[in-house]
């Protein structure tokens, strides 16, 4: 552990084009990504083991910088600040529970640095974006040389911080889709002190089709090897009527299903079991009155 | 390893540098600029004692490689002041007591000057916000709470006259 | 010319003198020193808690060009790195470099080389056989037979002393009569508390820069709170005079008691330098600077008699503290311990302290904000609200029947420095917070309802002003100053007192304008280092302001007799008849005849005029050590806000009352006493260190990341803190003033645990008090509440 100076030698690198990336993801071998740096930089200085002969910083790729947004939903680029992110009225007002998880995280500086697809593929089990991407139904566009493929939020993530990704292989962007009509969204994070990372955390998105449930997306950090989407908790309430006590029912399924570890310096295992049934409730109560929902 | 020429702009001044790809921005800053404003206080960027701008933004330096700030336009705490006229912002770190040992001071001057660019009108639950990752062990922050609104204050009045 | 009556700069606001210097980034701190030429060191610490150190092979490391350091190159002297106490008081178990490793992190060798990266490289190229030992962690298992012995012989003073069962100290203290007190109580309690260890978190870590000068000397600039401290060390360990070491004074980035003690980066360095024959400079990386000090850890037994009246008959501690791997130093915290809490109330005169301090293979620990203070206040003044609560008083009339104060005796550094106090504000602080807090309104827990929950608490502390008395005792406590005039008016003042971030520079400067009556911004401050000033003990036991001063306004009498003296000789007038005014249009002190004021000289003209006939300079050097440690007061009403369903504890309203008799720097004493209620917060509800008894290694392995503390977001909002200083006036303080610094810590963490249990009717007797922590006790008394 070093964290005066980076002790690790590489080749740095910076092309000017998507192509050039490729062609060194795919030519060099032990290629790590610089987006924001906030994560591989901190991980170099604590010691962990990272494989890195060469560090490809994207941050001059002008079409991962790229955010657009219409009517289908929103694109987001690889390169782009989650600074510039919470800011994005689109952002803001079609998909708060992200921008929650946004404002969430850490500090200003370190959203300065720090990008939505970077704190994706550190795949921390807690990572704060997970839950709100994977919910809201989000997608991510790897490419590598040959060619692209596109893989649900959900299936990005494999347990102990890894992800599907290929060596040779980087994601792009990440695409939302426009949420549908009465959809209310939520996010709730419990941490030792704000700027922190999640000792436990919940995402829901829920569509309302009058005053039943049309769709239900639950997602929880920091309680699995990876970022937890809770499938069929969700599913199992599609065509019901969400009422306090369906929801603390729902919130004790939850803290059932879900199987964390002490979280090491940060908390235990009682407490996440503990608190994801108040989150879980919290989050989901919010996330039906914002779809315009009443609770009885 | 590799060796990079890069541009960094600091404080108005143009620096060629040739910088090693794991020379870090903060031990560039200190150790070969001789800009010793901007602190190491973790190396992790955890306590904010590093924080420069590039350009309006605040970032934490310990955690950029050098060559990733090629091009930065830089300012340290130490371009903070014009001559010898100090910022609103650095008058009201000293006229609310808003120093004690002073270590956080750059960081949390250098922050505190983006959060007045990037909002003129801050209330306290925005300031709270915006400096909750830039640590400080001696002052309890109320102080410097009050110096931002203070500034804030200040550079309103001066902008209507 | 305008002569001002009350003119003063004391108890105003005035903007600090370095604050230009630390807006604009420009001050530089030790580990901003750079000299041309110098090398970077690094050092190679332990991996483990306790080895013998066979060999260590520095062939490839010197190969790379690096000057290597070893306990192979320097004289094993022992020494104690903290020289506050009298030498036969003191206890010493270090070198400078062991052969043996005693804790995870304890330095065994050093290189320096040209670059930082190259010494990072050096170090790792150092081959260490090690030996590794048994390790023990927890002072009761050490204290037990058989298990792994730290050391053999240490010394007292000049003494060689055996040690058993690890026991570094034992230090029993008795006043009055505890069995016949105990005896006449109508009620008797008895409660356990505990506290970790905890780290300082001062956001400068350790540095140093030693440089041997061409003149056979060697210059230190280091993170510091004694420079004279420092010097005398280095002297001892380096086997050299004094006169060859000079240690410059510097501004540091926090201390909180840290660098009251040599921090081994200082000597280390300093010996490095020597070998190389050039400057080196030795950083402390943040995760190293985790295992070079940690705050006390406490385990108290506390049992209190009280009468049906509510008077306290008699009072009995036991406190066993794990105090690591070398004594920084036990005894004397021991000693100050009973003190803190001997001297909060009177218990009839009827106390009994039994301490014992532990060697571990940990982490030393050393003084943070109170040397033993905060901890046992915690747990006296949770005692004081379980006896107010049970015998149905309330807290507030209980301490105001208890307390002591004016009158009463205080023991200000141990049973050894005691004076009388002569300052108090604790009635004022509770009669009126009483009001202001609406306390008494405060609704007792099993009437809450909620999710959320609102408890306030308070509790009240303490902590001396210096360590002077009476008579000399354990604990050597002076300071010195120079002041000369110089021959435009202007005045330089050289002290060798350290300024922590709380004004204390500024508060003597301006004792010094007051005495001279010369406008404040012209008293200049010198650089201060060990060659041109006396000897000042350390900045620490809250003395900067009370003694550092007090030598200021000793000095600052002493010139303005001889400037009255020169004055008398220029006027022809008797010393004795003239005045010193502050002349504010001329911007000058001023000399002047009563009665005749247009015979007068400014203090500008009579140096100059003293310069042209020859005569001198008017200038004072002397040293002075206070007859009294008046203690410095305060009180916490604290609003705590616990949510029941995640175990977190909010702070939505704080009042604090500092009683520092006059305050010099209003601004910077109630910043003191905000940033203290931060510290206090953090160590009641957040920080802890705990140690991998696999791998004597901190569980947080020194990762800041892991470390959380309370900032911007976790404080009250800035209207909801109020802060108020007590009108009082110590006569034997300059100006009236007296400290503040360790005082505003000391009470912090009762206050907000007290509140806690208002809140949700459970008392916490061990910190921190956590969200998991109070979650699992609200589980617990929710199942018990049911079954």
């Amino acid at each position: 552990m070093n964290t005066v100076y980076l002790e690790k030698e590489y080749d740095y690198v910076k092309p000017k084009t998507l192509a050039e990336a490729l062609e060194i993801l795919e030519t060099k071998k032990n290629v790590k990504i610089f987006a924001g740096g906030t994560d591989l930089i901190v991980k170099l200085k604590i010691g962990s083991p990272i494989e890195m002969d060469t560090m490809l910083d994207i941050n001059g790729i002008e079409e991962l910088k790229k955010v657009t947004s219409d009517k289908e939903g929103i694109t987001i680029g690889a390169a782009e600040k989650i600074s510039v992110l919470e800011k994005n009225e689109d952002i803001i007002n079609r998909f708060p529970a992200l921008y929650e998880a946004f404002i969430s995280m850490a500090s200003i500086s370190l959203r300065n640095m720090a990008t939505l697809i970077g704190n994706l593929c550190n795949a921390s089990p807690g990572a704060d974006t997970a839950g709100p991407v994977i919910c809201y139904g989000g997608s991510l566009l790897i490419k590598n040389h040959a060619g692209e493929r596109r893989i649900k939020a959900e299936d990005f993530f494999a347990e102990g911080g890894k992800t599907v990704l290929e060596p040779n292989e980087i994601v792009t962007s990440v695409n939302i889709p426009a949420p549908a009509e009465n959809t209310g969204a939520a996010f709730i994070k419990l941490s030792r002190v704000k700027a922190d990372l999640a000792k436990i955390s919940v995402s829901v998105v829920l569509t309302r089709e009058n005053n039943l449930v049309g769709s239900c997306r639950i997602a929880m950090g920091s309680v699995a090897g990876k970022p937890l989407f809770l499938k069929e908790i969700g599913d199992g309430l599609v065509g019901k009527t969400l009422t306090k006590e369906l929801i603390i029912e729902t919130a004790e399924k939850i803290s059932k299903a879900i199987k964390p570890r002490d979280g090491g310096n940060r908390t235990t295992a009682a407490y996440r079991i503990e608190t994801s049934k108040i989150i879980s409730r919290d989050a989901l109560e919010q996330a039906w009155e914002r779809s315009g929902g009443k609770l009885s | 390893m590799s060796l990079h020429e890069i541009t960094l702009k600091v404080n108005g001044k143009t620096h060629k540098l040739v910088v090693k790809s794991n020379e870090l921005l903060l031990n560039v800053l200190r150790d070969r600029l001789y800009l010793t404003g901007t602190k190491y206080g973790c190396g992790l960027a955890e306590c904010g004692a590093c924080t420069i701008l590039n350009g309006d933004r605040s970032i934490m330096s310990c955690l950029v490689p050098a060559v990733v700030a090629d091009g930065w336009e830089i300012t340290t705490s130490e371009g903070l002041a014009d001559g010898d006229k100090l910022s609103p912002v650095q008058e009201e770190f000293i006229n609310q007591g808003a120093i004690q040992c002073g270590f956080c001071t750059p960081g949390m001057v250098v922050t505190s000057t983006a959060l007045l660019r990037e909002n003129p009108d801050p209330d306290e639950d925005f300031i709270r916000n915006y400096l909750r990752g830039n640590y400080c062990r001696c002052t309890g922050y109320a102080a410097m709470i009050k110096a931002v609104q203070v500034a804030a204050q200040r550079m309103k009045e001066e902008k209507n006259e | 010319m305008i002569k001002k009556e009350n003119q003063s700069v004391i108890g105003e606001n005035t903007p600090r003198s370095d604050g230009f210097a630390k807006v604009t980034g420009k001050l530089e701190y030790p580990s901003d020193i750079h000299i041309p030429g110098m090398l970077y060191a690094a050092v190679l610490r332990s991996p483990y808690p306790h080895a013998e150190i066979l060999s260590i092979d520095t062939s490839e490391a010197e190969a790379m060009g690096a000057v290597c350091l070893t306990y192979k190159d320097i004289k094993p002297i022992i020494y104690n790195e903290r020289s506050v106490s009298v030498p036969s008081q003191t206890y010493r178990d270090r070198t400078i470099l062991p052969n043996k490793a005693r804790h995870v992190g304890e330095p065994i060798a050093a290189v320096a080389a040209e670059t930082e990266e190259l010494a990072f490289k050096a170090v790792k190229a150092l081959k260490v056989e090690y030996k590794i030992l048994e390790a023990v962690f927890d002072p009761e298992e050490a204290m037990k037979d058989g298990a792994p012995q730290l050391y053999d012989t240490i010394y007292l003073g000049d003494e060689a002393v055996k040690v058993h069962n690890n026991i570094g100290v034992i230090r029993n203290i008795n006043e009055g009569d505890c069995d016949a007190g105990f005896a006449q109580a109508d009620r008797i309690f008895e409660r356990d508390f505990e506290l970790g260890r905890i780290y300082h978190a001062q956001l400068e870590t350790k540095n140093a820069v030693c440089k041997p000068e061409p003149d056979g000397t060697l210059t230190v600039w280091a993170t510091a709170q004694s420079i004279h401290g420092t010097r005398q060390m280095l002297a001892r360990a380096l086997n050299m005079p004094l006169s060859k070491i000079n240690v410059k004074k510097m501004p540091f980035g926090g201390a909180f008691g840290s660098s009251i003690q040599v921090n081994t980066v200082i000597p280390i360095c300093a010996a490095l330098a020597l070998k190389a024959r050039k400057p080196v400079k030795l950083g402390s990386s943040r995760e190293e600077d985790f295992y070079s000090h940690n705050k006390y850890p406490a385990k108290f037994h506390v049992k209190i008699g009280v009468t049906n009246d509510g008077i306290f008959t008699a009072a009995h501690v036991k406190a066993l503290i794990d105090f690591g791997a070398h004594q920084v130093q036990p005894l004397p915290l021991l000693g100050c311990m009973a003190g803190w809490f001997a001297s909060l109330y009177k218990y009839s005169g009827n106390i009994r302290f039994d301490g014992t301090a532990v060697y571990t293979n940990k982490t030393p620990c050393c003084a943070m904000q109170g040397y033993g203070n905060p901890q046992i206040n915690f747990a006296i003044e949770s005692m004081v609200d379980i006896i107010a609560e049970e015998m149905n008083f309330s807290p507030v009339d209980l301490r105001l029947k208890n307390y002591r104060g004016i009158g009463d005796e205080f023991w200000g550094q141990g049973p050894t420095i005691r004076s009388i106090i002569k300052s108090c504000g604790v009635e004022e602080s509770l009669v009126e917070g009483r009001k202001v807090f609406k306390y008494d309104e405060k609704i007792e827990p099993s009437k809450k309802t909620g999710v959320k929950r609102r408890g306030i608490g308070l509790a009240r502390g303490f902590h001396c002003s210096g360590t002077g008395g009476p008579k000399e005792g354990e604990v050597i406590d002076y300071s010195s100053a120079m002041i000369k005039i110089n021959e435009d008016g202007s005045v330089d003042l050289c002290t060798p007192v350290t300024d922590h971030g709380g004004g204390t520079l500024d508060a003597l400067r301006k004792i010094v304008s007051e005495t001279l009556k010369v406008p404040y911004d012209l008293v200049g401050l010198s650089p201060a280092d060990t060659m041109n000033t006396g000897y000042d003990v350390c900045t620490h036991a809250t003395r900067g302001v009370y003694c550092g001063g007090g030598a200021v306004l000793n000095v600052a009498r002493k010139v303005k007799e001889m400037l009255l003296e020169v004055a008398g000789r220029l006027m022809d007038e008797h010393a004795c008849d003239l005045e010193l005014v502050l002349d504010e249009e001329a911007h000058q002190g001023r000399v002047q005849v009563p009665g005749y004021p247009q015979k007068s000289m400014t203090i500008g003209q009579i140096a100059k005029q003293a310069q042209n006939n020859s005569w001198g300079t008017i200038s004072y050097i002397d040293s002075y050590r206070q007859k009294n440690c008046p203690p410095c007061f305060t009180t916490h009403f604290v609003e705590v806000e616990v949510d029941t369903e995640t175990g977190i504890i909010t702070v939505p309203r704080v009042l604090i009352y500092g009683d520092c008799g006059v305050a010099m720097n209003p601004d910077l004493v109630k910043g003191q006493l905000t940033g203290s209620f931060n510290r206090g917060f953090a160590y009641t509800v957040y920080e802890k260190l705990i140690t991998d008894e696999k791998t004597g290694a901190l569980k947080i392995k020194g990762l800041i990341s892991d470390y959380k503390l309370p900032s911007t977001t976790e404080m009250p909002y800035v209207g909801n803190m109020q802060v108020e200083l007590c009108h009082t006036y110590e006569p034997t303080g300059p100006y009236g003033a007296k400290g503040i610094g360790e005082a505003a810590l000391a009470s912090v963490q009762a206050a907000v645990a007290n509140a806690v249990y208002n809140a949700i009717g459970i008392r916490f007797y061990k910190l921190p008090i956590t969200p998991e922590v109070v979650l699992a006790a609200l589980k617990e008394k929710e199942g018990a509440s049911h079954s």
